[in-house]
């Protein structure tokens, strides 16, 4: 077994949980409650869901932007 | 645990997907290899030829153990009906690939239909299939009216295919999602969900490994793509059923690293049979080793053999420490959904 590598795979995987865990407690604890737009207007409910959704996939590209950076410091110059 | 009685009768009645799982892919090995269906082990010397889609053991016994455990009346009968529909159509959707061989992007697109049982039967039995409401760890729970529905369809389609790109080796996807569904049966019993997620994740468990032992190293049956996909959309459907959406995504890092890498490089949905950059070489001895082609992707197996050379056996055991250390992660995950900031 490679130790090396998998210490390396595990560190990568122990980082991305805790930032996957912040990334929810962003979620959660700020952009959920925020009342974009009034829920009563035609479509608002849909727009809402809508604009979180967005901000949910910015934040998780940024997650998968740190992950791909990680691996490739860790891997990929390695085996140049 | 408030039900151990149910918990334990679900998971006596998962235990007899192990024999039927067994006793199926044996069947399967003799049928496909009579009829033809084979494939070349390429990383063997002597590239044998070995029984293809025997994975359909897996859906197959999926299947049966849900309609026995509705018959029981251990849950409801519409969420296990749900959850044997989107394993049907995924195991067909697969079945269709090994015989007709599509392109890439097929696969995300019919896959992403495989949800809609869950989706079209959770909007007619509102709180029988999901409940809209994401549990988050540590910092509570929020509803998701609007979005929630939509990306069912999505988490079973990544699962089915990201499972589906990490079964390169033999016993890799068969060993790998059975601890992933060890784990999640283990957080599951922790935090005292109902019987019927224990059931599931046990019964997976249980004929993942009754297919581990002929798909284990070296491999009498080769999964194909009828069982990845089906196994792949099985973990979706349970995340989904189960409400451990979060700790799933946790325990499955190992192929969204995969997954993500083979996607980033290749910029395509495309098949591994037509990539021309390989990831990884077979040596004159035996063993495994990074090809070196920088146009290969980044695979998982690829960063474990950079400047180390292994054995097909040590690769698929490292995997599964990989798989391991995702699983804890996730029953960790779980165990924290209940804790609040």
């Amino acid at each position: 077994m490679n130790r090396h590598a998998v210490g390396n795979e595990l560190v990568v995987f122990v980082t991305q949980w805790g930032l996957m865990l912040v990334g929810f407690g962003i979620l959660t604890k700020f952009v959920a409650p925020l009342n974009l737009l009034n829920p009563s207007l035609s479509l608002g409910l849909y727009f809402d869901a809508a604009v979180k959704a967005l901000i949910a996939l910015v934040l998780s590209v940024t997650w998968l932007f740190v992950w791909d950076r990680q691996v490739r410091l860790y891997f990929h110059r390695r085996g140049k | 645990m408030p039900s151990l009685g149910a918990n334990t009768v679900a998971i006596l009645i998962a235990l007899g997907s192990f024999p039927v799982s067994l006793g199926l892919t044996r069947f399967l090995m003799y049928w496909n290899s009579k009829h033809g269906i084979t494939g070349i082990d390429v990383h063997k010397l002597n590239r044998p030829k070995v029984p293809e889609m025997v994975g359909a053991a897996v859906p197959i016994t999926l299947i049966l153990f849900a309609a026995i455990y509705a018959l029981t009346g251990g849950a409801s009968s519409i969420a296990l009906l749900a959850y044997s529909l989107v394993v049907g159509l995924a195991a067909l959707v697969g079945a269709v690939d090994d015989r007709l061989k599509m392109r890439g992007i097929f696969k995300p697109l019919l896959t992403l239909l495989c949800g809609l049982p869950l989706l079209v039967l959770g909007l007619a039995f509102p709180g029988e299939i999901y409940a809209s409401t994401l549990h988050v760890p540590l910092f509570g729970s929020y509803h998701l009216p609007v979005i929630y529905p939509l990306t069912i369809l999505v988490a079973v389609s990544v699962t089915s295919n990201t499972v589906n790109m990490l079964d390169p080796l033999n016993g890799s996807m068969a060993g790998s999602i059975s601890i992933v569904a060890g784990g999640l049966l283990i957080g599951s019993l922790l935090i005292g969900t109902g019987s019927m997620p224990i059931f599931l994740y046990a019964s997976l468990m249980f004929s993942l490994l009754g297919f581990l032992y002929y798909n284990r190293f070296p491999a009498r049956a080769f999964a194909g793509n009828v069982g990845q996909l089906s196994i792949g959309a099985s973990v979706g459907a349970l995340a989904i059923l189960g409400k451990t959406e979060i700790a799933s995504i946790v325990a499955i890092f190992p192929n969204i690293q995969n997954s993500f890498f083979f996607l980033s490089r290749i910029r395509r949905f495309t098949e591994h049979r037509e990539l021309t950059a390989r990831p990884t070489k077979l040596l004159p001895d035996g063993r495994l080793a990074d090809s070196e082609d920088p146009r290969a992707p980044l695979t998982l197996v690829r960063t474990l053999l950079i400047g180390r050379p292994a054995t097909e056996n040590e690769i698929v055991s490292t995997l599964w420490m990989l798989f391991l250390t995702s699983a804890s992660l996730a029953v960790i995950t779980l165990l924290l959904t209940g804790v609040m900031l």
